[in-house]
């Protein structure tokens, strides 16, 4: 459990301010006909600098949708993404572009969101090398981002000599290190990370979030923490919003959730978390 | 019935795409042939400015095509000058030839395809396939000219087929049994050469389709059951491999249209293949773009044939377009 | 891995029949527009090691023809004199490679002509005829091939990176030409184009209608990697980082329809050399007097060739060779798909 509340952060402004995002679909499906899909119904919160949100839920509730808009890979239909005085949704692409690597995706399964043809050492420079082509200012050298790179490494607990290796003679908690490392390249103030956990194993995932506190308490990284384990989300989180069906239907302190859950979708949610997780039984009753 | 429907739809769209891509061809080089025509000391200046007119040369695109669409529609495909005739009638004969060389060919290749590819498959890696394996390819490596050439060569040498043609030249005082015995005693050899042909990718694919279905959780079941090998495999196997094969029938159907222009060719079978050359050599615009847009009909309706033996054989296509 | 062996094997083969071809200059002993009136329709040449009176040369030697008595088309050996077979001689001047002037070849004979595979109406020699027309037909195929592929390429990644209507609108039309027959098409290109032009015109002709003849398919193969390329989480984290579709496309999405577009090559090309030899066999293609497999074996078209003179199609045997070459390769390519697939598959990709 995050022994920091999460008042600290209240006095200062937030990180990123979501304004009623509604995302729309229009699906087609094999009879030919225009479904329309609501992925995103109205979504709105905010981050602050250095904290923690879990957003928890099952499949289909929107998340990983949200997690793309927030990441600018998708653009949703209605809302506003605040970021540094600038709504993300209306910026056009040149300076949405200098923006990008604030707000950093890190994908479910770290097998596919490595190359597998390129060497570690090709992927973690790739952020650089997209940067020096865009801004005539941050133009690294060949030796800048070699030294970036191991330092990268040195950061997520890798050793440096994996560097001419391909990403599929990693193992699982490896690669997602790595795509940690990249995703830290240019100096991220937000990561997202999208069931980043989900696909490890158990004694990996300890690992990998005990980096991600340490990066958090080191250089006071903001996370937005996308997940379907509700038990994840209360040892990580400083406040845990639950969604469902494109909607935050329940938002808080992750005692206040685990303890008095309001709605019927967060008491299905924590009854899927096995007991010994739990620091006392739900009350049914309220 | 509403992925007939579909089918039908599309087919009728890729005949009027074909129309439209060869009728643009035509028009993509009017001034050459005309000109051409011109500088014929057998065709009269008139003959031309009156062509000329009649064609609508003159007129804008869209408005050629439609012209010509609509006499097409009506059973008149233009004038060929060489033949000095309707290009209709010329191509209908033409058509017929075609047709039977190539009918009789798919349904040969078909026969002998299905029966190998099947022993095949349920002999996999073993010496009697792997023969079968090498004996295709060998087949496959030799090019279709120097089949049919061969072929002709074979004939000639021993005389015991003729060497080209469709009829012999004593055919009309024969009576209609022998007709039917020279007609078929001309087509051994084309056939076999377009057999011969396609016959190689035809049992490569067979093989292959039923093998990925012999090892399937159902066969086996099946085997379990006690079923006799002869109907497992070719009402239980054969069935399951349907679906890829019946795609590669209609595949086929093209390949071996293809092929029947060359061996058409070489073997002087009077069908689409020697005349659409002919037209070529002496730019007989019409007949060109019609034996195009013939054979395009009989590969349309090859693979709409094929698309409705799949309806019948995959009870999938048929529940699905009915689920909503 | 074995298939990567056989594919290199297969390719060392092609390589050197390849080889033999582009050297043609140096493999044929003559020029092969050079004509002997004299000896027209020779049949091919024998060999021999052991002379009429049983004495054993350590050379291989041949005979000169002589027309047989009250023959006009019948030839014997003139036993008279033996002319032994030389390597590496002097002869008649050519450019290697099409600019080194080289006048050595491989083999030939003093004093009279050596005809491996014999000769057409004009005394032209066939097997030089083959070689040089294995460099036409061979290159026609290549660059047919590569025309097509590129097409292919293009328009297959359009319609999958841009999907929507460009990709409906594209898909359609390689429906379309689907939908034709392709000799038909083919002819049916080069009817509408002049006929009778030179043969350095009719060589890029030919290889332009066969080109744009075949690029459904690849386009096809092409579009359905682009389409599941484009989805890949590292694509979509380049793109978190700002990346634009040029840089996409090159670096994370083209690259994986490499080997997509070398297998279709491997198939491609063999079909676009059967192609050229179509349309040159009936006087669509290349016009004389530059042989190309095609317009060597037109005069088979002719009865009295038939007939008389089989040995005119030795060649269509000769050029089996370099099939098997592009078939064993194309098969040894397929395995190495399969091969790459299941190993990416076992690791968890």
């Amino acid at each position: 459990m995050k022994v920091e509340a999460s008042s600290s952060g209240h006095n200062m402004q937030p990180l990123l301010k979501v304004e009623n995002l509604v995302k729309r679909y229009a699906k087609p499906s094999l009879a030919d006909a225009r479904e329309e899909l609501l992925a995103l119904n109205g979504v709105s919160f905010s981050i602050f600098p250095g904290t923690t949100l879990a957003v928890v839920g099952e499949s289909g509730s929107g998340k990983s949708t949200l997690a793309a808009c927030l990441a600018c890979l998708e653009s949703p239909t209605i809302g506003s993404i605040w970021y540094e005085g600038q709504d993300l949704v209306k910026l056009r692409e040149p300076a949405r572009r200098l923006v990008r690597p604030k707000l950093q995706l890190i994908f479910q399964d770290p097998a596919s969101s490595l190359n597998p043809r390129w060497s570690v050492l090709e992927i973690l420079l790739e952020p650089m090398v997209l940067q020096r082509n865009f801004s005539r200012k941050d133009n690294f050298t060949r030796q800048e981002m070699n030294e970036r790179a191991n330092s990268l490494l040195e950061r997520v607990g890798l050793s440096p000599d994996i560097v001419r290796r391909p990403p599929t003679e990693l193992s699982g908690g490896q690669r997602q290190r790595l795509a940690i490392a990249r995703a830290l390249a240019l100096e991220p103030k937000l990561l997202i990370l999208d069931e980043a956990l989900s696909a490890l194993d158990c004694s990996v995932q300890a690992q990998i979030a005990n980096l991600l506190m340490e990066l958090q308490n080191s250089q006071g990284m903001t996370y937005v923490f996308i997940t379907h384990d509700l038990a994840m989300a209360a040892y990580l989180a400083d406040e845990i919003a639950v969604m469902d069906g494109g909607r935050i239907v329940e938002q808080g302190a992750p005692e206040k959730i685990l303890k008095l859950p309001q709605q019927e979708t967060t008491r299905q949610l924590l009854a899927a978390v096995p007991r010994i997780a739990r620091s006392a039984p739900p009350s049914v009753e309220q | 019935m509403r992925y007939l429907l579909r089918r039908i739809g599309h087919a009728i769209f890729l005949l009027a795409g074909v129309s439209l891509l060869t009728f643009l061809f035509t028009a993509l080089a009017p001034g050459t042939y005309l000109d051409e025509m011109r500088l014929n000391p057998q065709i009269a200046p008139e003959t031309v400015a009156a062509l000329r007119a009649q064609y609508g040369l003159d007129k804008p695109l869209p408005v050629r095509y439609v012209d010509w669409l609509n006499s097409v529609l009506h059973g008149e495909m233009g004038f060929s000058f060489a033949y000095n005739s309707p290009v209709a009638p010329l191509l209908l004969v033409r058509a017929r030839n075609t047709l039977l060389l190539t009918i009789t060919a798919t349904l040969l290749a078909w026969a002998i395809a299905l029966p190998l590819g099947v022993w095949s498959a349920e002999r996999l890696g073993r010496l009697p396939d792997r023969l079968l394996s090498w004996g295709t390819a060998a087949l496959m490596v030799i090019p279709d000219l120097a089949l049919a050439l061969g072929l002709l060569l074979f004939a000639v040498r021993s005389g015991w087929f003729p060497s080209g043609g469709m009829a012999s030249l004593d055919m009309e005082t024969l009576s209609a049994l022998s007709t039917l015995r020279d007609l078929a005693w001309h087509m051994v050899l084309p056939v076999t050469a377009l057999v011969l042909t396609a016959l190689p990718l035809l049992v490569r694919h067979v093989r292959a389709a039923v093998a990925e279905v012999l090892h399937t959780p159902f066969l086996l079941a099946a085997v379990g059951h006690g079923i006799p090998r002869h109907t497992l495999l070719y009402r239980y196997a054969l069935a399951a491999a349907a679906n890829p094969l019946i795609s590669l029938f209609g595949f086929s159907i093209g390949a071996l249209l293809s092929g029947s222009l060359l061996i058409e060719v070489v073997m002087s079978w009077p069908g689409l293949g020697p005349l659409l050359l002919e037209a070529i050599l002496s730019r007989d615009l019409y007949v060109v773009v019609g034996g195009i847009l013939f054979s395009t009909i009989f590969l349309v309706g090859g693979n709409f044939l094929a698309d409705l033996l799949l309806y019948w054989a995959d009870p999938r296509i048929r529940t699905q377009s009915g689920v909503r | 891995m074995s298939a990567r062996r056989a594919f290199a094997k297969w390719l060392a083969a092609l390589a050197v029949l390849h080889g033999m071809v582009v050297c043609a200059g140096f493999f044929a002993p003559y020029d092969p527009v050079d004509q002997d009136r004299k000896s027209p329709y020779l049949p091919p040449m024998r060999i021999h090691l052991v002379d009429t009176q049983g004495h054993l040369h350590f050379r291989p030697f041949v005979y000169s023809p002589r027309l047989r008595e009250g023959s006009f088309d019948q030839y014997e050996e003139d036993t008279a004199e033996p002319h032994p077979v030389t390597f590496f001689q002097s002869g008649t001047r050519y450019r290697l490679l099409g600019f080194l002037p080289c006048r050595r070849h491989f083999f030939g004979v003093e004093h009279t002509r050596i005809y491996l595979l014999g000769t057409d109406a004009y005394g032209r020699d066939q097997f030089s005829r083959f070689l040089f027309g294995g460099q036409v037909s061979l290159l026609a195929g290549l660059l047919g091939a590569g025309l097509t592929l590129l097409m292919g390429l293009g328009i297959g990644a359009a319609a999958g990176y841009y999907g929507g209507w460009t990709d409906g609108l594209l898909m359609r039309l390689a429906e379309l030409f689907l939908a034709l027959p392709w000799l038909y098409l083919l002819f049916a290109l080069r009817a509408f184009l002049p006929l009778a032009v030179s043969p350095l015109k009719a060589f890029f002709l030919v290889i332009a209608v066969i080109g744009m003849v075949g690029w459904a398919r690849p386009a096809r193969l092409v579009r359905g990697v682009v389409l599941s390329a484009k989805e890949r989480d590292y694509v979509r984290a380049a793109r978190g980082f700002g990346a634009s579709p040029g840089y996409l496309l090159r670096h994370h999405i083209l690259p994986e329809t490499y080997s997509v577009l070398l297998t279709q090559a491997a198939i491609l090309i063999p079909q676009y050399v059967l192609a050229e030899m179509a349309l040159s066999f009936l006087g669509l293609g290349v016009p004389e007097p530059v042989p190309t497999w095609g317009n060597q074996l037109s005069s088979l078209q002719h009865y009295s060739v038939l007939v008389s003179y089989w040995w005119m199609y030795l060649p269509a045997l000769f050029m089996v060779p370099f099939f098997l070459g592009y078939l064993g390769l194309a098969s040894s390519l397929q395995e190495r798909e399969e091969a790459y697939k299941i190993e990416a598959g076992v690791l968890g990709a």
